[in-house]
């Protein structure tokens, strides 16, 4: 079974025939060099569409794929790190990221206590070196830190 | 001699007891900063601006501070390369391909401080390159036109072959998507957006930096969700090792090194090829050299010394062009660019005649920079190694979130946030399939920089192809793609098919 | 003095009345937007600006400079539109390139009444330079040998296509008589810097950018300005150069920068901060500060600034209009 690669190889051409197609549909600039927005893209387009083919015609042996259980995990870290990106700017920086570390913490092996104070002590200790010493403006909640 | 007694003029200035300390604390919160992943040296020095100008700084302390941050910041880079395979900026994304297997095999001490010997020669010879071959050098920048960069652009990726552990269409197939990734944003010669979606985040493209970040640091933080998930003790204990290397290692080293800071120098010095060029040129060469020989991408060495000589070389060769014609050839020397700026000092081709002190006193404060760096990081090397003790449950969300930070710190942009995520997906999908992630972040670094020079020859000579081979320069770099890098991709494949043997040990 | 002290209080009073909007926390902590990456010409207005108001003693406190990057300002200017509507403490840093960007619609939806234009703190005129061995040396001889062959002479600049260094070449041509500017050649760089490095190296013939980016090459005589796109001759080391003007081309190009703050914001935090960059302005501090970066007079505050805004995104949406770049 070497299903992975060639599933990549499928996806590969999908990516070139989809940006293909988009780059068709780019605007005609009024004021154009010789080459054109067009013709690079669709160069490379080309290229991915033939690794596509030589992976479909070549695959590698199959990877280890981990099992549902872990795929979950990696999905709700993923889920995580998308709710941190979006309620950063509204929680502010400390809330949200006591939150962020202290899951990552306690799904990588940590105790419940322990992840809550590691991820007390990563999100202040990141807010002191790099808002504090360091200037660098993280996100203010309400609560202004 | 003229030159030597300038020099000494300026080691005058810089060897005050405010401007030690000042190198001193520039060196330390370099090292950290560039050991940071997501900041590196462009950010650091711009975030270190407000604290030149806090302290009330005159121009030549404060350029001494902000130029000791960063050297500091190109020094650091490599340290979380090595202990946690994540490139703390652009430049050390070479030195994760050996370092890090040196370090899981033990070796973390001497791969520490055998990259830290070769940053040192590196900048050491290239601050003297910038002494006494500034002038010259600058006519050398001059010899290339957008058909020379566009060479020198396809040699750098006519190498990309080497990059791949197993399947070289895997290579490929990585590099076209960070072209393609590159090709997001307006286009400079146009003004037309391409595939932005009408997006206003993407108007501008895709920052590398979120790239790298979420397809190293991210991607790393999720293999370890896999492994670890669920709870468990840290399984690996990784030894640490022997903290100075061995005589014989040093000396099997140094033609590597000695290579890597001629080529790291060489693309420092042209403007927009900069330090990520040299370290990936200087590795590419050193492997090339070592033949059947090397153990490149599992622990060799040499692919330490070279990327690591090569990327502080180039942060020498960089201020060539900066300080003698005004023209930043980097990030991080446009940021040094917009300093001077704002200390009252222009720029350009007067500025060694018109403020001599400040020049002088700069290489020096360089020198004196690169000392301390090394004199900091040699006995510090004990202490970094002790990360690879920190539990990974601990580290690894701290990496994470400094990573979040180091983005949103710069960009402001929750949007980035979320593309850094989906490149951390992508980046932990390429590892399980054996995909090199070197060359997505090389697509998105240098593809626009190649169309763009591309079509500004063809704009200049109307649409005459044959324009890009008009220039000897263009040919010889050409040829040098070709003969060193594509043919035998393809002769080899016939002739020495053992060397593919070779490739099968490459590995993560 | 009393009155922006009086100004502030009331802004404090003003701030801590208003405890449901996000930032509200912090009288009298200001904010900068730069809606660049750190180094960049919005984020050096910012920080500049911010120091001189401080060291003026104009603000209490370091101005927090922030930026926020993306689509060439246009995710600040829709942040600023959008969520902050109402901060009566944040500016934000503008230029030639906003306006440029408003004017050609590249702000999905958003139109320049959408903010307060608070003032402007100097201008940096377009110059057009060939190389010192050019053998041309007028403006007119330029435009001659362009018409005479249109594919001898490519211009370089650092602004993308359609961007405000090509404006300045196509509002020159326009000008000078050209019926259709596109035979004009004009090759994109990274930044200005780039751009001459390259007329040096002789890929191209002429460089269209502005004074400051000439200024180091200008003194060092390796280039040679041949038209300064301002209404007169500037002060100081550029008072040689003639203006195009005086060449019988009348092309004025000014790259200013200014800010602007949010369109909620309220009339008496709009007087503070109009009264205290026309401070700023007035001080010597900002005229060193002007002189070193190459920065013109154009001292415009309040209601005049707007104007002007709005006469340029005008002008360039003529402009723009005429030789296609927007419908």
């Amino acid at each position: 079974m070497k299903i992975t690669d060639r599933i990549l190889g499928v996806i590969a051409l999908g990516i070139a025939a989809f940006f293909i197609w988009r780059a068709t549909l780019i605007e005609e600039p009024f004021i154009s060099d010789p080459v054109g927005p067009r013709v690079f893209p669709i160069i490379i387009c080309v290229l991915v569409g033939l690794t596509g083919l030589g992976l479909i015609l070549k695959p590698d042996p199959e990877p280890q794929w981990p099992a549902l259980a872990t795929l979950l995990e990696i999905g709700a870290g993923t889920a995580v790190f998308v709710a941190y990106a979006e309620l950063l700017p509204l929680l502010g920086f400390v809330i949200a990221t006591v939150f962020a570390a202290g899951y990552l913490a306690w799904r990588l092996g940590a105790t419940l206590p322990k992840a809550a104070l590691a991820g007390l002590a990563i999100s202040l200790g990141i807010f002191v070196v790099f808002h504090l010493a360091l200037g660098l403006n993280l996100a203010r909640g309400p609560l202004g830190f | 001699m003229d030159t030597l007694h300038a020099l000494g003029d300026g080691f005058l200035v810089a060897l005050s007891f405010q401007n030690l300390a000042l190198a001193a604390l520039g060196c330390f919160l370099g090292t950290i900063i560039g050991a940071l992943p997501g900041l590196g040296p462009s950010n650091g020095v711009a975030i270190l601006i407000p604290l030149a100008f806090s302290l009330g700084l005159p121009a030549t302390p404060a350029l001494i501070l902000l130029t000791s941050v960063y050297y500091g910041a190109m020094y650091g880079g490599r340290i979380s390369s090595i202990l946690i395979n994540i490139p703390g900026d652009e430049p050390a994304m070479m030195t994760c391909l050996d370092g890090y297997p040196m370090a899981q095999a033990g070796k973390a001490g001497e791969a520490l401080a055998i990259s830290g010997i070769a940053s040192f020669v590196g900048a050491f010879f290239a601050t003297w390159g910038l002494v006494f071959l500034a002038p010259q050098l600058v006519k050398v920048a001059l010899l290339f036109g957008p058909a020379e960069y566009f060479a020198l652009f396809a040699l750098a990726f006519a190498t990309i072959g080497g990059v791949a552990a197993r399947n070289q269409i895997k290579a490929a197939f990585a590099t076209g998507i960070g072209l393609l990734i590159a090709m997001v944003g307006v286009d400079l010669q146009t003004g037309v957006a391409r595939f932005s979606f009408n997006n206003i985040h993407l108007y501008d493209g895709i920052d590398f930096l979120v790239a790298i970040v979420g397809l190293f640091a991210l991607s790393e933080v999720f293999v370890f969700l896999e492994h670890r998930a669920g709870g468990g003790v840290d399984a690996t204990k990784v030894p640490l090792g022997r903290s100075m290397p061995s005589a014989k290692m040093l000396g099997h080293v140094t033609p590597a090194v000695t290579r890597g800071t001629i080529v790291g120098f060489l693309a420092g010095v042209l403007p927009g090829a900069g330090a990520s060029l040299g370290s990936f040129l200087a590795y590419m060469l050193e492997k090339k050299v070592s033949g059947r020989k090397g153990t490149f991408g599992a622990g060799d060495p040499r692919g330490v010394a070279a990327p690591e000589a090569g990327n502080n070389a180039a942060a020498g060769g960089a201020l060539v062009p900066m300080l003698a014609l005004g023209v930043p050839g980097s990030g991080t020397t446009a940021v040094l660019l917009s300093l001077l700026l704002a200390l009252n000092i222009t720029p350009g081709p007067l500025l060694f005649q018109k403020h001599p002190d400040v020049v002088w006193g700069l290489i020096a404060a360089l020198f004196i920079a690169n000392i301390m760096l090394l004199a900091l990081n040699l006995p510090l090397v004990k202490i970094f190694v002790r990360v690879l003790q920190v539990p990974s449950r601990y580290l690894m969300p701290t990496v994470a979130m400094v990573s979040f930070v180091g983005i949103y710190g710069i960009s402001g942009s929750s949007f980035d946030l979320l593309v850094m995520v989906g490149f951390g997906i992508m980046g932990w999908l390429f590892r399980k399939m054996d995909i090199p992630l070197v060359p997505v972040i090389l697509g998105v670094l240098l593809g626009k920089l190649m169309e763009t020079n591309l079509r500004r020859e063809l704009t200049i000579s109307d649409g005459n192809w044959g324009a890009l081979l008009d220039s000897p320069l263009s040919i010889a770099i050409w040829t040098c793609a070709i003969l060193g890098f594509v043919l035998p991709l393809f002769i080899g494949r016939f002739i020495r098919p053992a060397a593919v043997n070779n490739e099968a040990l490459d590995s993560d | 003095m009393k009155f922006s002290t009086f100004c502030k209080a009331a802004l404090a009073c003003a701030l801590l009345a208003l405890p449901g909007t996000a930032h509200a926390f912090d009288p009298g902590s200001t904010e900068c937007i730069a809606p660049a990456n750190p180094g960049g010409g919005w984020d050096f207005t910012c920080r500049q600006v911010g120091k001189t108001l401080q060291d003026l003693g104009l603000i209490s406190g370091t101005m927090q400079v922030t930026n926020l990057t993306g689509g060439s300002g246009g995710v600040a200017y829709a942040e600023v539109t959008g969520k902050r509507n109402k901060d009566n403490n944040l500016i934000v840093a503008a230029s030639s390139a906003t306006s440029t960007r408003l004017a050609q619609g590249a702000f999905p939806g958003a139109n320049m009444d959408q903010v307060r234009w608070i003032a402007s703190v100097g201008a940096d005129y377009g110059v057009i330079a060939v190389s010192k061995n050019s053998p041309i040396s007028t403006l007119p001889e330029l435009f001659d040998k362009i018409k005479a062959d249109p594919g001898s002479i490519a211009f370089a600049g650092g602004s993308a296509v359609g961007g405000w260094d090509h404006l300045k070449v196509l509002i020159a041509a326009r000008k000078a008589g050209f019926k259709d500017v596109r035979k004009v050649k004009y090759v994109a760089f990274e930044g200005g810097g780039e751009a001459i490095t390259q007329l040096l190296a002789g890929s191209v013939q002429a460089f269209s950018g502005d004074a400051s980016e000439a200024k180091g090459f200008v003194d060092s005589g390796d280039i040679k300005v041949l038209a300064v796109l301002a209404p007169e001759r500037m002060p100081g080391d550029f008072a040689k150069f003639p203006t195009a003007r005086e060449q019988g081309i009348d092309a004025i190009g000014a790259n200013w920068r200014g800010f602007y703050g949010p369109g909620g914001m309220s009339d008496e935090a709009y007087k503070f901060w109009e009264e205290s960059i026309a401070k700023l302005y007035n001080s010597p501090e900002w005229k060193k500060v002007m002189e070193t970066n190459g920065l013109a007079p154009l001292d415009l505050q309040g209601a005049k600034f707007e104007a002007f805004v709005k006469d340029s995104i005008t002008d360039i949406q003529g402009l723009s209009r005429e030789i296609g770049l927007i419908k």
